[in-house]
C-alpha cells in the first residue's frame, strides 16, 4: 500500500500494539459481562477505549489524530455506521467521530475493524492526554508558516500510553497550529501551540497554558514564546509533570490545569516548569532533526500539478454560475499552490443536525476525496470536513458531486455553520437539547443569500455547563439550562476562539426555549440595522457595546 | 443515604436502568422483568419504592442491567415521565422520530 497523504503511515509495531490492546479490552468486556468486573471497575477501562454509556446506548468515540484521515479509513467509518450503528456518525469538536448506538458486545469487533485501517479509540476519553488537534488547513494553506502535522504526530506518539500521564487529575487537551491565523482555538486549550520558523529557519513554538471552556472559561496564558524544536517534548513533559503533581484531585470541577495556573499565576507556573526542566535528563527528551525527519518521511507529499489555466477556468465558472460562486466565496480557502484550492464541506444543512453524516454521505466523501484530493480528508473542530488539495479547474465538479448527496451548503463561517454538542437528546450530562435549537436556527436562516448578507457570525450551542459546544467562544453563544424540568437558554455575545480570543458576555436572564430563536433573530436584526460599512457582527458589537443587543434580545420579554 | 422522594399528586415512581449488553434504556416491570417500553413499567408508591429499588439494584448484574434508579412519572396510561430528560429516555431522541421507542417491538 502506498503511503497516505496527510497522516502518518503505521508500521508493524503500531499494528501489533493495536491487536494486543483489542485483545486486552475484549477480555475486560467478557469479564464485565460475566460479572467478574463490576460497573465501577469496568467504567475507567471502557473509557480508556473510548466507550461511554450515554443516554440511550453505548457511544464509541473514534480517534482521528490531528483530524486527518484517508479515504479507506473514512470508508470504514461509513461501514461501521451502517453495520453497527444506525447508519450515521457524528463528527465532534475534537476532530473525532462518535457512534451513538453501539452494543457493548460488538465493541471488540468494531475495534478490530478500525485496526484494519490503522484506527482506534484509545485516549478519546479518560483523564489522559486526548486526541491532539491541528489546523484543518495544515500543509495546504497559503498563510501557513510551519506544517504542524509532523509535530502533531510527534505529540501523538509521545502522549499515547504515556505511563506518567495516564491518570492525570483531569482530561488534557492539546492543539497545534503553524499559521499566524489561529484556527485551532489555541488559547482555549490546556496547552495551545503555535509554530513558526525561528531565525535559523528551524521551527520554534509559542506555548500557551491553562486555557479552557467548561464551567470555568479561561483564556490561556503564554508560558513560553520560542521553544526550540529539540526542547519541545521536554517542555511539554515538564508542563504536564507540574500539573500532575500539583493539580487538584479532590474536586473534579477544580481539577483542570487552568485552575492550577489561575491559582498560582503563570509566572509561578513557568518557574515550576523551568525548575522541572532543570532537573530533567534533557537528552532523553531531545527531539532530534533525525527523529523529526523519520516521522516526516511517513507522510506522503501530494504532487500538486495543475494546468496553467486552472485559475482562469475557475474564475469563468464562478462568473457563469452564481450559486457555485456563492459556495466558493464561503467554503474555500487560499492554497499555497496557485493551481489548487482548499474546500470546506459543510455538515450543517439548513434544519439538519450539526456534524452528522449518513453512511452514504461518508462513503461519497471518501469517493470524492479519492477523485479530487489525493484520498485525504480532514475533520474540523467546527464539525465540518475539508478536502485540502483540490485543483481549481476541478472544483466545480467536486461541488456538483457534493450537491448530489446534500453536502453543498454554502455557509462556512456564516450563521448557518452552527456548532452544537449532542445535548440532552443523547448526552447523559446535558440539561437541555442543543440539536433542536440548532435545527430551528438553521431553518430560520436557511437562505444562503441572507447568510452571506449577514456575514461572519458564529453560533455555538452547549446543552450544559460542560460547554462541549464551546458556547463561550461563540460570537453568539447559547447555554442550555434546566429550570424546574423545562429547557431555557442563556445567551452570550462577543466570544471568539481565534487570535483575539475572548469569552462571551452573558446578556441577561435565560430565555425559554420557544423564545430563544426569535431573540437571536432580533440580535441579528439589531446588527444589520446598525452596522457600518464592512463591519462584522463582532465589529458592531465592539463599537456599540452590549446594551443595544441586550435590549433587542429582551425586547418582548 | 438516598434523598427522600417527593411526589406531586397523581405521580408514582418507576425504576429504570440501561441494559448491560447494548446500553438500551429499560424499565422495571411487575414480576422482575425489564422492558424497553415505559408503558409496561411497574408503578410504585414512594413508601415502597426504596425497598424495591434496593432489591433490584442487588440483582442488577444477574438481570443484565446497569445504573438502576427511580424516577417520577404521571400515573397515566401509559405513564409519562415528569422531566424532559426522562421523557427523552422513555421515547427516544427528539431529533430522530424514526428511532422512537414506540416503534420497536
Amino acid at each position: 500500500m502506498s503511503i497516505p497523504v496527510g497522516h502518518y503511515q503505521y508500521d508493524r509495531v503500531d499494528r501489533d500494539f493495536l491487536q494486543a490492546r483489542i485483545a486486552e479490552f475484549e477480555g475486560q468486556v467478557n469479564r464485565r459481562l460475566d460479572g467478574t468486573l463490576s460497573e465501577d471497575e469496568f467504567k475507567p477501562l471502557r473509557l480508556m477505549n473510548g466507550l461511554y454509556l450515554q443516554l440511550h446506548a453505548y457511544m464509541l468515540r473514534v480517534a482521528i489524530p490531528y483530524g486527518i484521515l484517508d479515504s479507506r479509513q473514512l470508508r470504514k467509518l461509513g461501514e461501521i455506521a451502517r453495520r453497527y450503528d444506525r447508519d450515521y456518525g457524528h463528527f465532534t469538536t475534537r476532530q473525532n467521530i462518535q457512534f451513538n448506538w453501539i452494543r457493548l458486545e460488538d465493541t471488540p469487533d468494531i475495534l478490530r475493524e478500525l485496526a484494519e485501517v490503522d484506527m482506534h479509540a484509545i485516549q478519546t476519553s479518560g483523564n489522559c492526554i486526548r486526541n491532539v488537534t491541528a489546523d484543518e488547513y495544515a500543509g495546504a494553506a497559503a498563510d501557513e508558516l510551519v506544517d504542524p502535522r509532523v509535530h502533531a504526530e510527534v505529540l501523538r506518539q509521545w502522549s499515547t500510553l504515556h505511563p506518567e500521564f495516564t491518570f492525570l487529575p483531569r482530561k488534557f487537551k492539546i492543539a497545534i497550529s503553524g499559521s499566524p491565523n489561529d484556527r485551532v482555538a489555541a488559547r482555549f486549550h490546556d496547552i495551545g501551540i503555535l509554530a513558526r520558523p525561528g531565525e535559523d529557519g528551524a521551527p520554534v513554538f509559542r506555548i500557551f497554558v491553562g486555557g479552557g471552556l467548561g464551567r470555568t472559561p479561561v483564556i490561556g496564558e503564554e508560558l513560553f514564546d520560542s521553544v526550540r524544536e529539540e526542547h519541545l517534548l521536554a517542555t511539554l513533559e515538564a508542563i504536564l509533570r507540574v500539573y500532575n503533581a500539583h493539580g487538584r484531585r479532590d474536586n473534579i470541577y477544580k481539577a483542570r490545569i487552568k485552575i492550577l495556573v489561575q491559582a498560582i499565576g503563570v509566572e509561578a507556573y513557568r518557574e515550576a516548569v523551568e525548575a522541572e526542566l532543570g532537573q530533567m535528563e534533557l537528552d532523553r527528551y531531545r527531539l532530534t532533526p533525525e527523529a523529526v525527519a523519520a516521522i516526516r518521511a511517513r507522510f506522503a507529499v501530494p504532487l500538486l500539478e495543475a494546468p496553467d489555466d486552472a485559475d482562469a477556468v475557475l474564475t469563468q465558472q464562478r462568473r457563469d454560475d452564481p450559486l457555485f460562486d456563492r459556495w466558493v466565496r464561503s467554503n474555500t480557502h487560499v492554497h499555497r499552490d496557485p493551481g489548487h484550492i482548499i474546500a470546506t464541506i459543510s455538515l450543517k444543512p439548513a434544519g439538519g443536525i450539526p456534524g452528522d453524516a449518513t453512511s452514504a454521505q461518508i462513503g461519497r466523501l471518501a469517493d470524492l476525496a479519492d477523485a479530487y484530493s489525493f484520498g485525504e480528508i480532514r475533520i474540523t473542530h467546527l464539525q465540518n470536513v475539508v478536502l485540502g488539495h483540490v485543483r481549481k479547474d476541478r472544483l466545480r465538479d467536486l461541488w456538483l458531486g457534493l450537491s448530489e448527496v446534500g453536502l453543498a451548503e454554502a455557509n462556512i463561517g456564516l450563521i448557518g455553520d452552527i456548532v452544537a454538542c449532542p445535548g440532552l437528546d443523547y448526552c447523559a450530562l446535558a440539561n437541555a437539547r442543543s440539536i433542536p435549537i440548532a435545527q430551528k436556527l438553521g431553518a430560520r436562516f436557511a437562505d444562503t443569500a441572507l447568510q452571506a448578507e449577514i456575514g461572519a457570525l458564529r453560533i455555538n450551542i452547549s446543552g450544559c455547563i460542560n460547554a462541549c459546544g464551546h458556547h463561550h467562544a461563540g460570537h453568539i453563544g447559547l447555554l442550555g439550562v434546566d429550570k424546574r424540568g423545562e429547557e431555557f437558554f442563556q445567551l452570550t455575545v462577543g466570544g471568539q476562539a481565534e487570535n483575539g480570543a475572548a469569552i462571551g458576555t452573558i446578556l441577561g436572564a435565560a430565555l425559554p426555549e420557544d423564545e430563544t430563536v426569535d431573540a437571536i433573530a432580533r440580535l441579528v436584526d439589531c446588527y444589520l440595522g446598525r452596522r457600518e460599512n464592512g463591519e462584522t457582527f463582532l465589529d458592531t458589537l465592539t463599537r456599540l457595546g452590549h446594551e443595544p443587543f441586550r435590549e433587542a434580545a429582551y425586547e418582548t420579554v | 443515604m438516598k434523598r427522600p422522594v417527593r411526589l406531586e399528586p397523581g405521580q408514582k415512581l418507576v425504576l429504570t436502568a440501561n441494559r448491560l449488553l447494548d446500553g438500551r434504556i429499560v424499565w422495571w416491570c411487575e414480576g422482575g422483568t425489564w422492558d424497553l417500553h415505559i408503558g409496561r413499567a411497574a408503578l410504585l408508591d414512594a413508601d415502597e419504592a426504596e425497598a424495591v429499588l434496593a432489591r433490584v439494584v442487588a440483582e442488577a448484574q444477574r438481570d443484565g442491567v446497569v445504573g438502576v434508579y427511580d424516577t417520577a412519572v404521571q400515573a397515566a396510561v401509559p405513564p409519562e415521565p415528569v422531566t424532559v430528560r426522562e421523557k427523552i429516555r422513555a421515547h427516544g431522541p427528539t431529533v430522530h422520530p424514526e428511532f422512537a421507542v414506540e416503534t420497536e417491538q
